[in-house]
């Protein structure tokens, strides 16, 4: 595959004319503009865990709303399947096509760090949302948009599952894959916070690291493993799954098993409108997908205007409101909303 | 395999049309991409079917001697999770490397064992250990991928060699490719290869210890995916038990699509080389023309369709003009056999 | 042909009663009508697609696709009765697309005689591929669901799952067809001995043709079944079901190598795996380990076939000697 020297020669050339291009591009971009103006024709890369899935398409609509609104050239692209390796042939592609900003949900904290330090290293701005990298990884990335702080999400959950048990019963947990580190922070947090607040309530397995099932964001396996749960634990009385896939599951085979145990979670309005319509199960919760998507454009294109850093403490406006970034590089939406019989038929149109 | 449709015996060489595609590809590339021929994307390019390519050079003996492993990306998810968890609990990166090879190998001793004093169907049995060694990962890392490599290895992983676009992983892959194109096509070994596939039977009573021999190539085939592993682990710098996931059916995927018939008996270690380098060409030339990941698929498909279809047609056809050349013949003269 | 039967899937069935005994005395939610409905509700699809896989596999070819076809199929169906369509028309949507499928895959591995494992693996592509394309991030719910199919997912006969009782239909025609039905005997023929069956007059590429396309429209109209029982529909339906469906048929008796066995074996085998899967979790092996029980479990399971086809073949030999 080496070519004829004429081939390499030309390769070089391009290669060469591509390195001062670049060159071009990251001077013209230094922080002399802190005048503090996002310049339009920003060429935005969005990439989700995975194309093909409703939470993300969702996510790409607010991303493409601030692209509009900042005159920004945006796509969306992503792989099949979310595991780290087919990100990062997309990552790879980001770099090639010489992208200014990249908005990515890491389908895996650790795999995808490499090509992002590749892609930082060749003057991308990179600003992870849903899904952040590692947080031995954080400066591969200028600042994460995550919905709400892990402890608020898990506790949260715990509150709903608690109101639909009554404040009494044994709870498991039907998570996402075993690696997943959202679910994984969320649980962490759903552990002391349920044992301290709900005293007449307890984990089925005893703790609650001896609770939680793993669905994989699989149905079939979701669906299994709900079952598994009340094979193991007839009486449980409610099941948290913080995860969209697993909360359908676990509301689906409720549904069909007529189980008594009450269900709560993670869950996209659109997906869970038929089961809170017809009592199955009482609320989930959820930010807002829409959300998470534009305000992480408006991050990623600060950053590379220059006018927000990613430090801790620093802001940046997206929209009307502002966001400000918190320990380990992070920056808050706000509390999921809760849906339920009274505001689904609103929130089953918008995502 | 011997086992399923054993009559296909394809007359024309695929391989030679891989190596066509493959020019073409890239002239197709430079023209439509100012992207595509770059040095950096070349890297990429290289970095991405590392790991394939090591995998596919053992599953093209496989393939080519009847037989077939599913099992191959749960042995390097496995060898992989094992580096990991070697490293995590102290011993030195340099040691769980060679132990994470060692539990590769291991793999390919059971599968071996399996197909071959067991007596089992090689698809078959694969499917059950591609379960228990996926298995054994989540039981070695649980839900803590190991994320903290030592940094000259992850460097390793990353980086280029110094005044070169190559990945530092061309120093296995070329060598292993080197050294599997000689034996297959140079030693006695690649011989009993070809034969074994062909007829077993005959192979055995031929003098070749057929039980050994395929005993070997499983050997090999998890010696070959723990350095899979190595380029795999390094290259993430992390391991995680849900490594590799569907790397199987694209490893088969890539050695069918390089003239490698499923049947066996029939194959070339250029084709698989050049299948395995197009497969990626094809990808990252698409992707900087905006192909979906959805279209990529479709894709792969039709080129493996293709990949057997044509050379079927070519041969059907000449089939046809040879039936016909022999019926004006045999009206001349006395007729012959096929 | 009694005789067969007997051998080969009683030790399959006395396996599952065997696991399903000693499941029950661990945890006794398995010995409930509860138990049993998770185990035969669950196995329902795969146990559909492997009686269309036992179609194939008896022929010595193997049809890859099946799990694109289902999923993309109970999109259709899902998408069609969101959209106002009737239920039939739903129905014969899935049905025909499956057919569809099946009739390119015998186009293909029967008149053009390209090897079945790379003619399916590449649909199995293509229609993941364009069904990704069409569907992009769309989402059936289960109020789209038709009506009907909620119904069954939700209901038993006699404490026995609706969709179960499909699925055991199916079995029932299909395995009735394959013993009786001269076409079908045929299939076993062509499994064992391909040029055999050729010069003994049996027209090989119509028979693989049409077993390719009926496998393609029960893994369509097994789409249904899909809807009903997870009450969705996405482009990530039916993704990998194809090597769960292969491993029941072959736990169920149904060799790789062709010519043996039945539509009942491979329902035994997919109810056997999903036993399986449901006692781990009953009895609370830790997931972390279910994998390698799973895996080694299977692998038992093959060589315990393996075991037994060994045997009969050798008594069978011993009576012919003896006689």
């Amino acid at each position: 595959m080496k070519g004829s020297p004429l081939e390499m020669q030309k390769i070089k050339l391009k290669a060469l004319l591509a390195v001062v291009a670049l060159g071009a591009v990251v001077l013209t971009n230094a922080p002399a503009q802190a005048a503090g103006t996002i310049k339009p024709g920003l060429k935005i890369a969005i990439m989700p865990k995975a194309i093909n899935n409703g939470y993300f398409t969702a996510w790409n609509q607010g991303a493409q709303k601030a692209c509009k609104e900042l005159k920004a050239v945006c796509t969306y692209l992503g792989p099949t399947q979310a595991t780290g390796p087919a990100q990062v042939q997309f990552i790879n592609q980001v770099i090639q096509k010489k992208y200014n900003v990249l908005v990515i949900s890491a389908a895996d904290q650790n795999a995808i760090v490499p090509a992002l330090n590749k892609a930082k290293a060749a003057g991308i701005t990179i600003v992870t949302s849903d899904a952040d990298v590692a947080s031995t990884a954080a400066s591969s990335r200028v600042v994460s948009i995550l919905p709400a702080a892990s402890a608020s999400i898990g506790t949260a959950e715990v509150d709903w599952i608690a109101k639909a048990t009554g404040s009494k019963g044994s709870v498991a947990i039907l998570s996402a894959a075993a690696t997943a580190a959202n679910q994984n922070a969320w649980i962490a947090a759903m552990g002391p916070y349920l044992t301290s607040k709900y005293p007449n309530m307890s984990w089925v397995g005893g703790t609650v690291d001896k609770s939680v099932f793993y669905g994989n964001d699989d149905p079939a396996t979701s669906t299994s493993q709900f079952d598994a749960i009340l094979a193991q634990y007839p009486d449980v009385a409610g099941i948290i799954a913080p995860t969209t896939v697993g909360v359908l599951a676990a509301a689906q085979e409720k549904q069909a098993k007529n189980a008594a145990v009450q269900v709560t979670g993670l869950g996209l309005p659109s997906q869970m409108a038929p089961y809170i319509e017809n009592g199955t199960v009482g609320q989930v919760g959820l930010w807002n997908p829409i959300d998470l998507g534009y305000v992480a454009v408006y991050a990623g294109a600060s950053a590379k205007a220059g006018i927000f850093t990613g430090k801790v403490g620093s802001s940046f406006k997206a929209g009307t409101k502002s966001y400000s970034v918190t320990a380990g590089g992070i920056a808050y939406l706000g509390a999921p909303f809760v849906f339920d019989k009274s505001n689904i038929a609103v929130f089953k149109k918008i995502y | 395999m011997n086992t399923t449709m054993s009559k296909y015996r394809p007359n024309v060489t695929w391989d030679k049309g891989v190596g066509i595609l493959l020019i073409v590809t890239v002239i197709f590339g430079w023209i439509a991409s100012p992207d595509f021929a770059t040095t950096s994307n070349l890297g990429f390019i290289l970095q991405d079917i590392g790991e394939f390519l090591i995998i596919a050079l053992p599953m093209t003996f496989l393939i080519i001697a009847g037989e077939i492993d599913l099992s191959v990306a749960s042995t390097l998810s496995l060898s992989s999770s094992t580096m990991g968890y070697a490293y995590r609990s102290g011993i030195n990166f340099n040691v769980a490397i060679i132990i994470g090879i060692l539990v590769a190998v291991a793999c390919g001793v059971l599968n071996g064992f399996l197909v071959n004093y067991l007596g089992l169907q090689s698809l078959a049995v694969t499917i059950g250990t591609l379960g228990l060694f996926r298995g054994l990962c989540f039981v070695l890392l649980g839900n803590q991928p190991v994320n903290q490599l030592p940094t000259f290895w992850s460097n390793l992983g990353t980086n280029s060699i110094p005044h070169t676009f190559l990945p530092w992983s061309v120093v296995i892959i070329i060598p292993a490719v080197a050294i599997a194109w000689i034996i297959l096509h140079r030693t006695r070994y690649g011989r009993w290869t070809y034969l074994t596939g062909i007829s077993a039977e005959a192979a055995n009573f031929s003098g070749i210890p057929v039980k050994q021999f395929k005993f070997s190539l499983f050997v090999i085939t998890g010696f070959m995916c723990g350095l899979a592993a190595l380029v795999y682990t390094l290259r993430f710098a992390s391991a995680s038990p849900d490594s590799a996931m569907g790397y199987e059916l694209s490893v088969i995927a890539a050695v069918l699509f390089g003239g490698v018939s499923i049947a066996g008996g029939f194959g070339t270690m250029w084709g698989v080389l050049f299948s395995v380098l197009e497969l990626g060409v094809i990808r990252s030339v698409l992707q900087l023309i905006n192909f979906t990941a959805n279209a990529l698929q479709m894709v792969s498909g039709a080129l493996l369709l293709f990949s057997v279809a044509l050379p079927r047609l070519i041969g059907m056809l000449k089939t046809r003009r040879e039936a016909r050349v022999r019926k004006s013949v045999t009206s001349l003269t006395s007729s012959r056999s096929v | 042909m009694k005789k067969i039967l007997s051998i080969r899937e009683l030790p399959i069935f006395a396996v599952f009663i065997l696991f399903y005994v000693t499941a029950g005395l661990g945890n006794h939610q398995i010995f409930t009508s509860s138990g049993l409905h998770d185990i035969l509700f669950g196995s329902s699809i795969v146990a559909m697609l492997a009686v269309a896989e036992t179609l194939i596999i008896v022929m010595k070819h193997i049809d890859l696709s099946v799990g694109s076809v289902i999923g993309f199929s109970s999109y259709l169906m899902g998408k069609n009765s969101a959209e106002g369509h009737g239920l039939l028309f739903c129905l014969l949507i899935g049905i025909a697309f499956g057919l569809g499928v099946g009739a390119l895959n015998g186009l293909l591995v029967a008149y053009f005689r390209l090897p079945s494992l790379v003619v399916t693996l590449a649909t199995l592509y293509l229609v993941r591929g364009y069904f990704s394309q069409v569907a992009g991030g769309d989402f059936i719910n289960s109020g789209q669901v038709p009506k009907a199919l909620t119904y069954m997912a939700d209901h038993t006969f006699i404490k026995i799952p609706f969709l179960f009782i499909v699925a055991f239909v199916l079995a029932l025609v299909v395995g009735h067809f394959m013993h009786n039905a001269r076409s079908g005997r045929d299939l076993y023929a062509i499994g064992s001995n391909h040029p055999a069956a050729s010069l003994a007059g049996i027209s090989v590429a119509r028979r693989t043709f049409w077993a390719f396309t009926a496998a393609g429209g029960i893994s369509g109209a097994a789409g249904a079944v899909l809807l009903a029982r997870y009450g969705q529909a996405q482009a990530n339906s039916g993704l990998g079901i194809e090597l769960n469906v292969v491993a029941a048929c072959v736990v169920g008796g149904v060799a790789i190598a062709g010519g043996v066995g039945t539509v009942y074996g491979a329902i035994i085998g997919a109810v056997l795996l999903q036993t399986i899967v449901l006692a781990l979790g009953a009895l609370g092996v830790s997931q972390f380990w279910q994998g390698v029980v799973n895996g080694i479990l299977l692998i038992a399971a093959i060589s315990l076939d393996k075991l037994l086809s060994m045997r009969s073949q050798r008594t069978q030999i011993m009576r012919r000697t003896q006689a």
